[in-house]
Formats: structure tokens, sequence, C-alpha cells
């Protein structure tokens, strides 16, 4: 029925009930360049990066997938994903909202600060399963009241849940601009899945500040797979400061190196 | 004194001085006065504030039992009942109990005639006309005590009162003998229902306070209804019910108690919280909803509910709003999240909170997410988009932070806080196989969770004192150190460097 071109074209504004003309108006004052529509995506900063995405950045609905290069770089993982919080609210108002399943490393409050992350904007909750992590963001996609949504799963992503979570990130209240949906996995839990963007983090020689001591944290970062784009594989220094993400100069692999030309 | 008039002003209570003179109450008030010759204070009788300063005193003596039931007009309206059965024993039995009454109504400077007995109409007929203002019948044993009362104790109207005087009845006793058709033929069957619910051979319910104002609305079905959506559509239109009330009195539901009652006899309690204050059905439907979601075949339906009812418990101040224009009210803001969340999955939100300790572990904790506290926190992240964590700074002893007062509310994240790890373990972990370079120094390799690890920097240390008005324990140095594959730890030696005693370095978290 909703195929039927007389029955679309029948729809104006001087017709119908009342809710269906407003919600005529609010498209109608909504779709030329309102604040809501303007942004689909996340732009990471860099144009070696965002050339790489289709859109020019991470795609603002779709789930993206994040995991540990291994085990051990689990916290490395952890914090590129608060980096592309913070980058996220940065831009927005409102909350993270981080769901995790049982035994999933937490952010500890005063270690935010060096992502440059208030940790009043994060919201957290302590779900009891991966599947309960997944009606939690379904949720909170559905209520479209939050810019980013964090997933931190013990086992990987698997594919109904993924296209669930697709659904509903296509499915929540119109006029809204659908949260940043970033999914942390362990490293040995690979599935295939319906994510925008599968990246595998590693962790890196941190930058050194003129003094020699440690700075900026740093990450090897690969993206492994990302539909409509290419893959592609960086060392990544987050700003906590200027709250984005760089590639150091040189692109160095030798953190003395990194650490001098900064200097 | 106080006197009031059906045909004239009568007396309607008396203070004992007025009783030691003769007057009676029921005596019209000009005969009284020409009787007297003296001067009466007379005060017109207001029964509402009677009644209520009786129901006060019901709702004080709800403390005894929870069934009080205030006095009728059958029995003067002046005493209550308290079913104290299942309930004497809180108060170490009936004779305590009734004690324990008779004290504290002394102490308020009330009179009181307390009477414990198998039935209320027993209990009502000796603590009137009882001998003593404190009588204990023993269970079984009300029958032989009342025969001796007069007929007045049977709460009977007094036109049947003084039949029966004229006939020469004047003990429960000899009413009791007689046989019952010619009384109930003569005196109506009110007569023998009051004889027979004072000897207890016929029941007779109290009917116990209500919560008064309450924002309550039911629903009965002759058909019983089993379907979660029946129940969400029902829970609907009970809350479009309380609404107008709710709006009335400027309040919104901050807690609801949906109690559905089964055909069996079974009842169901869903309690459901709000995380700001709430009248709109919609919303509340969808809360009944999620929770029926999550309650799944818990809920059992069995033959159906028939009656289900919907109670406000908690309410808050809300401000008369416009509810609906046009677009459907949609749950709006993270609250309604919140309080979906809590519904759907039985989990509340959380938030990151400071602490004010300088033992990392202590310093964080999280605590239950709040509308008060997001109303703060978007405050601070409009003025101030983040705290920057300050660099260069001398790692210091943080021990000398302790000058802020401590307190259990949510503080304030400082500023400058050296540098720490993202993830912070809740106890330290055993850095095994620690070599060193230095003996008071970091170490240059060690190994911790199966790996061998390599330290190629380290800056430190940065020494935190035990909270000694806790717990006695070592001072810790902290340091930052990095692993040659990239990875930033966090380590510390428990206690200071000691030459005869070997260091003990434990990984305490990991930077990003």
């Amino acid at each position: 029925m909703g195929l039927d071109p007389a029955n679309q074209t029948g729809r104006d504004p001087a017709s119908g009930s009342p809710r269906e003309r407003l919600a005529a108006l609010r498209a109608r004052l909504a779709a030329p360049g309102g604040p809501a529509a303007a942004r689909s995506v996340l732009p990471l900063g860099l144009t070696a990066i965002d050339a790489h995405l289709p859109g020019g950045g991470l795609a603002l609905g779709p789930p993206h997938e994040i995991a540990p290069m291994e085990p051990a770089d689990a916290v490395a993982a952890l914090g590129f994903v608060l980096a592309l919080c913070a980058a996220q609210l940065v831009l927005t108002q409102g909350a993270a909202l981080i769901a995790a399943a049982p035994n999933q490393p937490l952010p500890h409050g005063h270690g935010l600060a060096g992502l440059g992350l208030d940790p009043a904007r994060l919201l957290l909750l302590e779900a009891g399963s991966d599947a309960e992590v997944f009606r939690a963001l379904e949720a909170a996609l559905h209520a479209r009241a939050l810019p980013v949504l964090v997933g931190l799963l013990a086992d990987g992503l698997p594919l109904k849940p993924g296209r669930r979570l697709q659904l509903a990130a296509e499915a929540g209240a119109e006029g809204a601009a659908p949260p940043l949906l970033l999914i942390l996995r362990s490293a040995e839990a690979g599935l295939p899945n319906g994510a925008a963007t599968r990246w595998r983090i590693a962790s890196a020689p941190a930058a050194r500040d003129r003094f020699g001591t440690l700075d900026n944290p740093r990450w090897r970062a690969r993206l492994e797979r990302c539909r409509n784009g290419r893959g592609g594989d960086w060392l990544l220094e987050w700003d906590h400061a200027a709250h984005r993400l760089r590639l150091p100069e040189p692109l160095a692999r030798d953190a003395a190196a990194a650490g001098r030309s900064r200097a | 004194m106080a006197a009031e008039g059906p045909g004239g002003l009568r007396l309607l209570a008396l203070d004992p001085e007025a009783r030691a003179l003769g007057l009676r109450p029921g005596e019209p008030l000009g005969r009284v006065r020409a009787r007297i010759g003296v001067p009466l204070q007379v005060y017109p009788a207001d029964p509402d504030s009677d009644r209520a300063a009786l129901l006060r005193l019901c709702r004080w003596a709800e403390g005894y039992a929870p069934v009080v039931a205030p006095f009728g007009a059958a029995e003067a309206a002046d005493g209550f009942y308290i079913d104290v059965a299942g309930a004497s024993h809180l108060r170490g039995g009936e004779g305590p109990l009734v004690d324990d009454l008779a004290g504290r109504l002394a102490r308020s400077n009330i009179p009181a005639r307390i009477a414990l007995a198998d039935t209320p109409g027993g209990a009502f007929a000796l603590a009137c006309y009882g001998a003593s203002d404190r009588v204990i019948v023993p269970p079984g044993g009300a029958e032989p005590a009342l025969r001796a009362l007069p007929v007045e104790a049977l709460r009977l109207d007094p036109g049947t009162v003084s039949g029966l005087r004229r006939l020469g009845l004047r003990r429960v006793g000899e009413v009791d003998a007689l046989a019952r058709g010619p009384l109930a033929r003569r005196f109506g069957e009110a007569l023998l229902l009051r004889l027979d619910q004072a000897m207890g051979r016929r029941p007779e319910p109290l009917a116990p306070l209500t919560e008064e104002a309450a924002y309550r609305a039911a629903r009965g079905f002759l058909d019983p209804i089993g379907r979660q959506s029946d129940i969400v559509v029902t829970a609907r239109l009970l809350m479009a019910e309380i609404a107008p009330r709710l709006e009335r009195d400027g309040v919104g539901a901050c807690a609801l108690r949906l109690v559905l009652h089964r055909v069996d006899g079974v009842m169901r309690v869903l309690d459901l919280g709000l995380s700001r204050p709430e009248r709109c059905p919609e919303r509340v439907a969808a809360l009944v909803s999620l929770r029926l979601d999550r309650l799944g075949a818990g809920l059992d339906a069995g033959f159906g509910f028939e009656t289900v009812t919907l109670t406000v418990t908690v309410t808050g101040a809300l401000s008369a709003r416009q509810t609906e224009l046009g677009a459907a009210p949609q749950g709006d803001g993270i609250d309604a999240l919140a309080d979906a969340l809590t519904q759907r999955l039985g989990r509340p939100l959380l938030r990151l909170g400071a602490r004010a300790s300088h033992i990392p572990e202590r310093a964080a904790h999280t605590l239950p997410w709040t509308l008060q506290g997001s109303d703060s926190a978007s405050r601070r992240s409009r003025q101030a988009p983040s705290p920057v964590r300050e660099r260069g700074a001398v790692p210091r002893s943080a021990s000398c932070e302790a000058d802020t007062p401590w307190t259990s509310a949510p503080s304030s994240w400082p500023d400058h806080l050296p540098p720490r790890p993202l993830v912070l373990f809740p106890r330290g972990e055993a850095a095994l196989d620690v070599l060193s370079t230095v003996p008071e120094g970091p170490p240059r390799r060690f190994r911790w969770r199966a790996r061998i690890h390599a330290i190629v920097h380290a800056e430190g240390p940065e020494r935190i004192a035990a909270e000694w008005w806790h717990a006695p324990g070592a001072a810790r140095d902290y340091y930052r150190v990095e692993c040659e594959a990239g990875r930033r730890l966090w380590l510390y030696r428990d206690g200071p460097h000691a030459p005869g005693r070997p260091a003990a370095w434990f990984v305490h978290g990991v930077f990003a």
C-alpha cells in the first residue's frame, strides 16, 4: 500500500490528520540544512582515513566493531573506543552509554581525563550477558536520547543481533540523528556480522613530550573491513586536548624517533 | 460540657464535675439550667472535629495492629476497635498490650476503657458496661461475662432498649434465654443480629480505615484478562483515570504499583519506579509493557486476572504542562531510557563518581544514575567541555591532597591528579620474577599475566600513603612504565625500599 504513488502524492501538508500534517511540516522544515539532518557521519579529521570511509567518516547508526589485536591489547582498544566517544561528544550534547557484559574492564573515572573525556558524560550499564547488552543498545537506539552507544562484549557480535541493531538504528525517532554505535569485542571472537567497519587495535609506544616523558597515547589501528570503503593500516595518536586523532608526523615505528620529531 | 439541639439544646457530654452534680447526657439544657443553681459552661458540639480527632487516634492505634476500625453511629462514635489477632505477641501478649495502650492513652490525658474479647460486639459491651476499665476475657469466656451486662451493651437503638426494659428484660442473659422467634417478631432482626454478634455466633467484619488521599484506580473484569496487551491497555486506562487527580494536586507519580488479582486469588504485584514525576498514561503503559516483557512466563496469568489495580505509591511535585500536541508523547531524554532499561533488564543505569580519597581503588566508584546528578553533569559539561589534564607537573605525593573534607556525596573530579590508568584493577596483581638495575628503582623486566614485560621507559615514583584512619598499611610507590610492545602499565612497590627485604611489585592498572 505504501508503494502506491497516488497514495504518496496525496499526502501534502494541507490534508490528513493533524498529526500527519504536523509531521509533514516538520519534515519540510528540517529538510534543507536543518541542524539534525546535517551530519550522518563522524569525521575523524584525518583525510588519510576519512578518504577510506564512505561518506568521509564513521557512519552514525550502523554498528562499528572494534577488537584488540591480541588479548593483551584490550585496554588499548577500549582507549580507542573512548577516544571516538570523546570525538563525538565534543560535537554533540548529551552523554555516552557504555553497556558492559560481565567481567569486561570498565573505565576508571580518573583515567578518563587522560583521554579528554568528562566522566560525568558517561552512563554505565552492567548487563548480565551479551544478550542483555544487545537489548540495552537496541532500547537506546530506539530512544535516540544519547549520541554515543558503546557495547563491551564478552564474545563477538553475531549476525542476528548485528542486524537487529542496524534495523533499530534505522527505525529510531524521525528528525534526530542516529547515535554513533561502537561494539568492542574480545580478540578471539571474530564472527561474521553486519558491522559497517571492523577495526583492530594494538598498543604502540606513546608519544613523548619535550622532556621525554610519556605523552599522548598511540595505537596501531587496522581497518580490516569497511563496507563501501577500503581497509588500511595507520599509527594513530590521540590528542586529548584537541579531542582529535592525528597521524604522528613521520610515520615512524620507533618511539624515540617520534618523540624527537615532536620536540 | 457540650450541648446540641434536637428539639432544643440537650446535653451531649459531661465532664466529671458536671456528672457529680447529677446531670446526665440527653437532658434538655433549659431544664438543667432551671434545676441547677450553679452557672454552667456550655460549649456547642462539633461532631466533625470529634470525628477527625477519633480518626487521628485510630491512625495512631495502627501502631498496635494493622486493622483498626473507628466506632460507627451505633456505637456513639467515641472509640475504636483494634483487631489484635496475630499481633498481640509483638507487645508480649494481650495483657502487656492492653497495659501499654492504657498507659499511653493516660499519658495523653485520654480517659479510656479497654476490653479485649473474642468479638467486637463483646469487647464493646465489656468496655462500655464492664465492671472495670480494663477487661481481658480469655478465649471462649465472653458469654458468661456478657450475660450479666445491661441490654444497652448490645448496641441497640434506644427504642428497642426501652421496649426490652418495659418487658422487664434488663440483662443480656435474660434476653438470650428467651425464644428467638417471638423476640424477632417483636423487636426485629437487628436485636438477634447484635446478640449473636456479641456472643460470637455470627461474624462481624470490621471495616478498617482506608488509606487517605490515595491515587488509585481499579478495574474489574467480568471476563478475566490474561494477555499482555490487555494488561497494558488497562494500565493506560487506569493511569488516564488517575492523571486528572494528580494534575489537580500538582504532583506526578514517582513510583507505581500495579496489582493483578488472579481468578484463583493469587496476586501479582508489579512495582514500577520512575526517574522523574510522571502522569502521562502512555509512558506508564510503555513501562508496564517493558516490565511484562521481562517477566515473560513469570507472570503466569493462569485463568486470567479479574481485577487490576493501579496505585501511585510515591508522588513528586510536577507542575502543569502540555502533555500532547500532534506528535506522539514519546519518552524524551535519558530519564525515559533509564526507566526503560530498569524495567526491561532490571538493571539500573550507573554513572561514575569521584570520592575524596587518594587510594586509587577507593577514589572512584559507580553510583545509580539520577536525574539530579545528570542535571549538574550537563551543566558542568556546558561550562567546560572536559577537564584537561595538566601535564608537566612534577609528580608529588598525593597524601597532601587529603585536605578536602571527606563526603560520601559524589564530589567533583580533581583536576590536578597525576595521570591515572584507563583501567584500574580492584587490587594489584602480583608482578613476578622482577629484575631491577637499581635496588630502589623501577623494574627492568617482570612477568605478569603469563608474559614477560621488558620495560623501556619508567616514570615515577608517585608515593601514595595508606589512609591510616581506615586501615594501616604501607605506602605505595607508583611508576608509569612502558614496555617494548608499547603497553603502558601502572606498577607499584608495596612499601618503601628496604635493603633486607625483597620488594613486592604489583600491576595496578593499564593505560590506554
